[in-house]
């Protein structure tokens, strides 16, 4: 460090004497409606895992259903002792509504956006905080009212049912089902507000990067994730406003009696003919519309995490920055104009089918650059296997079999086929666990340091990474079998069809290996609870990183830095053969050598 | 292979140790509730036992069937009966069996297991059936029995197979909406419009049998197969036909456990309900003011015991018999409904008569399905009379026997629940809908003037078809309270 | 250990492949069908499986390039951090921010191949879905009107004409029409085409061995056509959710010479008009 600037040795300094105590500091005001950035950050994270517990038990139970078919449920059994603890259908439409609606809305989007976003934008460029600190307190706090929606919705009609797409009539007509009543207009509220979350992150995000960078903080001398947080908080932006109003008009029909979705002549449970000329396509179109562009909402923070983890783990600048960039962009920018490849069976003009098709296999080409890239990145470098670095790899190596398969899907004619089976569930599954959970569990390890001045401890995060690695493939890779063997998905009971009964013993395998995934997941929230107070204490900078966060002290005082920091370099600085000996990276506030 | 052993074991391992091994169980009506702990117990005696220990009673557990030989039930895979058997004086055992197959619901195959229900080898261990004689009069079995069995004596062949397998298809299929017990009460039940069939009435409405006749055989097993259109019933179309007996045998069963607790309830509700007796112990107190409460319940108790173990098991084994008799009944073909005069052909002219009598004093129809068949006639909107109870309804609008709210069906639509056949809609009329307000018309019209009330029906819907958008097909109940009180009169002779 | 990450890293990729080369063979691929090795019974089907192998052999080849190019990068990149950055001889560092060529050549050819791919699907989809490309055979009408409701197929046919032969299916109901449920009879070895539409909520037509999924969306008529080859049974679900009994909405399709089917909509005729009067001779199926 012989080259430190003034700003970074204060930082030091600072941290060393004034927070060497107070590593609790995040932690102790996480009951409290904290405007700094760095306390939401965390209230998102515990929030986001705890979520993640719940939104697992209720994929368990799916899982259950679908290897012992109507055979007593451990646990959950109890609620249907008359039944001999049998479940029933309904119940079990609720369990994969809720599983996706739990992991989607308050499992992925906020521990990105919310927990990651948070913590690191203001950090990662320089700011003592987020522009908007009342706006960002309130976007964590209304999660809570949507939690609660959530979690009331369970106690009308045994939860909403009519899958996380909700798709009308089904979601729009009372009597529709049993959880269409109550349940689906708490489960629309719930939407809404985590809608509102959303928006009020997204907004802030936005402003906090292009105004309030540090100076020399050029847009491209920043880290990838806050491009990727930048350009999701963008997505974000102009989709939101779509599915909000969609879930308006879906409210309104089912309350006050307005129709958009409700084509007349309907007779649905011996109800009374509906009236009304609506048109059920319409929702798919605006419901896609906003949840295509979530599913890149989903993935571009963990696809910036997982570059900045591998550049440092692999010693080595990223491979292709700008590509990097520009293909984010374009995965957000084609993100608006793919949305109609969900519904090639849907009955919508064929033509559409056609044009979607070209786009969605075009979304398809960034990731492929981004995928060599990360390869390129690793290529020659000098790779440290920790629990950090094997999660990104996990990342990569899940990402490309999630985007592989989704060619078939793009493929109309085939999807034709595959639609609604599931081949899809193993897609996306690909996706959004094996790719961006596995970017966030990397992230979890990699960003603990500064959160709590403590690392996690590596022997258990790899063990948790070895049972998740394994769970997750045994359970997920052979779906893409199930879905070729045309088995359908949301069935409650796939085995009545003579053609699938052989498939019984593979998802008992597949269920097996679910709960194994399951039960790893409490190795990672023990390691991360008690890592918060017994684990391992390190200085400010234990992965010896470019990123200017790893200046400030761990964890950052609230200001985050003592001055303001002056960038001179890009983030990715590692290895440079110009570096002195015994250092292998310069940190973003370094001045060049020159200039010292 | 050994794959598949490793992952039952890692499933079995997971059950076991994550289940609290939870076990279908019948309930009792909700009328048992007020009889007295003593009578409970009694009735549950006989039931199935529920929480007493060593009984099962006459039905058992859902998982622990009990298959009492009395109803009218195929439980086995073959039943029959030892006929005379000329038997060599040196073998020292006999394995050829001359029988006589009463009811043969199963192919017998080599492997199945044969249990004796009477004679000396009741309730003794099975033996295996090693083949069956194409005239189906002579059984091998293996091992063979060292004494040979008197004449007479019954058996089964893989017993309890038909019912077992029923129960088994039960739970997939239909137990979450019909309920464990068949009360019409599973989880989905509460949501659905109509509620599914509570068997325990042993009443279904589409019979081919004539009014007050069971169900037949071959009616449920229709319905399952058909479904019923404009429910939730679905058609279970693709169900073999070995399935769909299995199902219907257990849903009979099921019902006549529900009539027979009902009976059995009715028997003791008079005079031990816990009401009835309070009242007694309150009057034998009054007369004899010595005696204490305890006392005086003691003497009701041993009262009731008396009447238990005297004149109840014949009345008992009266009902049951005649219980049995009444579901025997139903399987005779001349229980059926069947037209004596062909359809009468499908005229305008056929039609108008139809009409006339449709608006007729005659047969009323108008009354409940209103002038246009929209369902909407009079009587939905008067208060009816409850015919158990005898009192007024709550709500207007016309009830079914199980309480249920009813809308007289809207014959605009085509859809005909009992099916679309006009010797279907034949038998409606003729027959009535049992468990429902409409009557039976087969002695009050002819044959042809059914035929023609049946064309004019089957019409209804092509009739004027734009001029009647959006009609109302639901169930709801008119909330028009007041033209409720404008004509009860009528309603007694209707739910006749 | 950090050779057993790379081993880890390399085994599940060869763990899948080998997964799916197994797949056929343990019955674990295309439904086996009624023709038993789980190709498409319909001309249109099969195209689509070609279509799937072709993108799976397109995209196993990346599958396994990329998963190679993963492994070298990882085992290299292990034997460097074996020794320390500036230790006496160690292997440096790669010191590189991209290079221009190979970010033009990984976007191209990848371009290239996609819009290949979707070229090539164009034809298939057209086929399927655009009526002025539907063949000559369907034009003349549909055989059925197929109507989902939670949870079964009700299924209307024409009439028969006194000579016996259909009548033309009317959008509406006719007295003459004839209902089966679950039970859907059509003309095997030519294009047919039925009507598709729903009473409640939202279905889909899905006929596995026929590779044909069509949604039936409420308030829509959807005209579906395929052709099965041969003369047998096929399974008919529901593939959209469509409420808590989504899986019960089992149905077949009976594929039948003409002939045949027109023997057995004469047996429905007769069946349906039964008045049950012995004497009429025809199939009471009461007794």
């Amino acid at each position: 460090m012989s080259t430190a600037t003034p700003a970074a040795e204060a930082s030091h300094g600072h941290g060393h004497h004034a927070h060497v105590d107070d590593k609790l500091a995040l932690l102790k005001k996480v009951h409290t409606f904290s405007t700094d950035h760095k306390v939401i950050g965390v209230q998102f994270l515990i929030t986001t895992l705890l979520m993640l517990l719940v939104g697992g038990a209720l994929a368990l139970g799916v899982r259950w259903q679908l290897a012992f078919p109507w055979e007593s449920m451990p646990f959950f059994g109890e609620l249907f002792a008359q039944q001999g603890g049998q479940i029933s259908p309904e119940y079990y439409t609720m369990l994969f509504t809720m599983h996706a609606t739990v992991m989607i809305f308050l499992v992925i989007i906020p521990v990105l956006a919310g927990a990651f976003g948070n913590f690191l934008i203001p950090l990662m460029i320089g700011a003592d905080d987020m522009a908007f600190p009342l706006l960002n307190a309130l976007s964590y706090w209304f999660m809570w009212p949507a939690i609660a929606c959530f979690g009331m919705s369970f106690m009308f009609g045994g939860g909403p049912a009519a899958g996380w797409t909700s798709y009308p009539v089904l979601s729009a007509i009372q009597q529709a089902a049993p959880g269409s009543g109550m349940a689906q207009t708490m489960w629309l509220m719930g939407v809404t507000f985590v809608g509102v979350s959303s928006m009020m992150g997204s907004v802030n995000y936005m402003t906090t990067i292009i105004n309030m960078r540090a100076p020399g903080m050029t847009l491209f001398r920043m880290p990838l994730t806050i491009w990727g947080m930048f350009i999701t908080a963008i997505l974000q932006a102009f989709a939101l406003p779509v599915l909000t109003a969609a879930g308006f008009m879906l409210l309104f029909e089912r309350t006050l009696g307005f129709t958009f979705f409700i084509p007349g002549g309907l007779v649905v449970n011996n109800a009374d003919p509906t009236v009304g000329g609506g048109q059920p396509l319409l929702w798919q179109h605006l419901f896609w519309f906003y949840s295509h562009p979530a599913v890149y909402i989903m993935l571009l923070p963990a696809m910036g995490m997982v570059s900045d983890m591998m550049a440092c783990m692999a010693r080595k600048p990223i491979f292709g920055y700008k590509p990097m960039v520009y293909s984010m962009s374009a995965i957000a920018g084609l993100g608006f104009i793919v949305w109609g490849h969900h519904m090639f069976t849907s009955g919508m003009n064929p033509a559409l089918g056609m044009t979607f098709m070209v786009s969605t296999m075009m979304i398809a080409l960034p990731s492929a650059v981004k995928t060599f890239n990360w390869i390129g990145t690793m290529w020659g470098g000098r790779l440290e296997f920790n629990t950090v670095m094997l999660n990104s790899i996990a990342f990569v190596s899940m990402f490309v079999v999630g985007g592989l398969s989704g060619i078939f899907m793009a493929a109309v004619p085939v999807d034709i086929y595959i639609h609604d089976t599931y081949f899809i569930v193993a897609h996306f599954h690909y996706v959004l666990f094996g790719a961006t959970l596995f970017g966030v569990f990397g992230a979890i390890h990699f960003w603990f340091p500064k959160m709590f001045g403590r690392r996690m401890n590596e022997t258990v995060g790899k063990w948790h990474f070895f049972l998740t690695f394994i769970g997750f493939n045994g359970t997920f890779f052979p779906m893409h079998l199930l879905g070729v063997a045309g088995m359908p998905r949301r069935y409650a009971d796939p085995y009545l069809h003579p053609y699938l009964e052989h498939l019984l013993p593979m998802n008992q395998f597949m269920t097996i290996c679910a709960i194994l995934m399951g039960f790893a997941q409490i190795l990672l929230l023990g390691n991360f609870l008690i890592s918060i107070f017994a684990g391992k204490e390190c200085d400010d900078n234990p992965w010896h990183a470019n990123g200017l966060e790893w200046s400030a002290p761990s964890p950052p005082p609230h200001g985050n830095f003592p001055s303001v920091p002056i960038v001179y370099r890009g983030p990715y600085e590692y290895s440079d053969p110009a570096q002195p000996e015994g250092k292998d990276f310069w940190m973003q506030t370094e001045p060049p050598p020159t200039s010292s | 292979m050994r794959v598949e052993t490793i992952i039952i074991g890692l499933a079995l391992l997971i059950s076991l140790a994550g289940c609290g091994a939870q076990q279908a169980e019948f309930v009792n009506r909700d009328e048992i509730d007020e009889l007295i702990p003593e009578a409970q117990t009694h009735v549950r005696k006989v039931l199935d036992g529920a929480g007493i220990e060593g009984e099962t009673g006459h039905f058992g557990k859902p998982t622990n069937m009990v298959l009492w030989e009395r109803l009218p039930v195929h439980y086995h895979g073959a039943y029959g009966a030892f006929a005379e058997t000329q038997i060599d004086e040196g073998a020292d055992e006999v394995s050829t069996l001359n029988v006589s197959l009463l009811e043969q619901n199963l192919p017998v195959e080599p492997g199945q297991t044969l249990a004796w229900i009477s004679g000396k080898y009741a309730g003794q261990a099975s033996t295996a059936v090693a083949a069956l004689n194409e005239a189906g009069n002579q059984i091998e079995i293996d091992p063979g029995l060292s004494v040979p069995p008197d004449a007479g004596d019954r058996f089964a062949i893989a017993p309890g197979a038909v019912i077992s397998h029923g129960r088994k298809l039960y739970a997939e299929h239909c137990q979450h909406c019909h309920g464990v017990t068949g009360d019409g009460n599973g989880p989905t039940a509460k949501y659905l419009n109509p509620r599914p069939r509570d068997y325990r009435l042993g009443k279904f409405k589409f019979t081919s049998t004539g009014s007050s006749v069971k169900v037949t055989r071959n009616d449920l097993s229709q319905i399952v197969e058909n479904g019923i259109p404009g429910t939730y019933m679905p058609s279970f179309k693709l169900l073999t036909e070995e399935e769909n007996h299995a199902i219907v045998e257990y849903v009979r069963w099921l019902s006549m456990r529900g009539e027979i607790e009902f009976k059995l309830i009715q028997a003791l509700r008079n005079d031990y309900s816990k009401e009835a007796v309070d009242s007694a112990v309150a009057s034998a107190r009054e007369s004899d003011s010595k005696l204490s409460s305890s006392e005086a319940r003691q003497n009701i108790v041993a009262e009731m015991d008396e009447y238990l173990t005297g004149d109840w098991v014949d009345e008992f084994n009266d009902d049951t018999k005649f219980l049995a008799d009444q579901w025997k009944q139903a399987e005779d073909p001349s229980a059926l409904v069947i037209p004596k005069v062909a359809r009468v052909a499908d005229t305008p002219e056929s039609r108008a008569r139809g009409r006339a009598l449709y608006l007729s004093a005659k047969a009323k129809c108008a009354t409940c399905h209103g002038d246009a068949g929209l369902g909407d006639g009079s009587q939905t909107l008067a208060v009816q009379k409850n015919p158990t109870t005898n009192t007024d309804y709550d709500v207007p609008g016309l009830f079914d026997d199980w309480g249920n709210p009813l809308k007289p069906r809207n014959l605009a639509t085509g859809i005909y629940r009992g099916g679309r056949r006009p010797l279907d809609l034949y038998r409606r009329v003729h027959a009535g809908i049992s468990g429902t307000p409409m009557p039976a018309f087969g002695t009050v019209l002819k044959d042809e003037e059914i035929w023609d009330i049946v064309n004019y029906v089957m019409h209804i819907p092509f009739e004027s078809r734009d001029q009647r958008p959006g009609d109302g097909a639901g169930e709801s109940v008119p909330a028009s309270t007041e033209v409720a009180t404008v004509a009860p009169d009528e309603s007694t002779d209707i739910a006749n | 250990m950090k050779r057993f990450w790379c081993a880890f890293f390399m085994f599940w990729p060869i763990v899948a492949v080998i997964l799916c080369w197994i797949a056929p063979g343990q019955n674990w691929w295309f439904p086996r069908g009624p023709s038993g090795t789980g190709a498409a019974m319909s001309p249109l089907g099969e195209r689509i499986d070609d279509l799937f192998y072709m993108i799976l052999m397109i995209t196993s080849v990346t599958f396994v390039g990329t998963q190679v190019a993963l492994g070298y990068v990882l085992f290299t990149g292990a034997r460097r951090s074996d020794t320390s950055h500036d230790a006496e001889g160690a292997e440096k560092t790669w010191f590189t921010h991209g290079s221009h060529n190979l970010e033009v050549m990984w976007s191209i050819v990848p371009a290239a191949v996609l819009l290949f791919i979707a070229l090539y699907q164009m034809e298939v989809w057209a086929e399927y879905r655009v009526k002025d490309k539907f063949p000559e055979e369907v034009r003349k009408g549909p055989q059925a009107e197929v109507t989902a409701r939670q949870f079964e197929w009700r299924i209307r046919y024409p009439g028969l004409d006194e000579n016996g032969n259909p009548l033309e299916l009317m959008p509406d109901p006719q007295p003459t029409d004839l209902y089966t449920v679950n039970d859907l009879h059509l003309t095997s070895g030519e294009p047919v085409m039925i009507w598709l539409r729903s009473e409640d909520v939202q279905h889909s037509f899905f006929l596995p061995e026929l590779r044909v999924k069509q949604d039936a969306v409420p308030g829509l008529v959807i005209p579906v056509w395929f052709e099965a080859t041969k003369s047998t049974e096929y399974s008919l679900l529901c593939a959209e959710l469509c409420g808590w009994g989504h899986y019960k909405m089992k149905a077949r399709l009976v594929a039948e010479r003409e002939e045949d089917r027109l023997v057995w909509l004469q047996e429905l005729q007769a069946a349906q008009n039964d008045d049950g009067v012995p004497d009429a001779g025809d199939a009471s199926d009461d007794e």
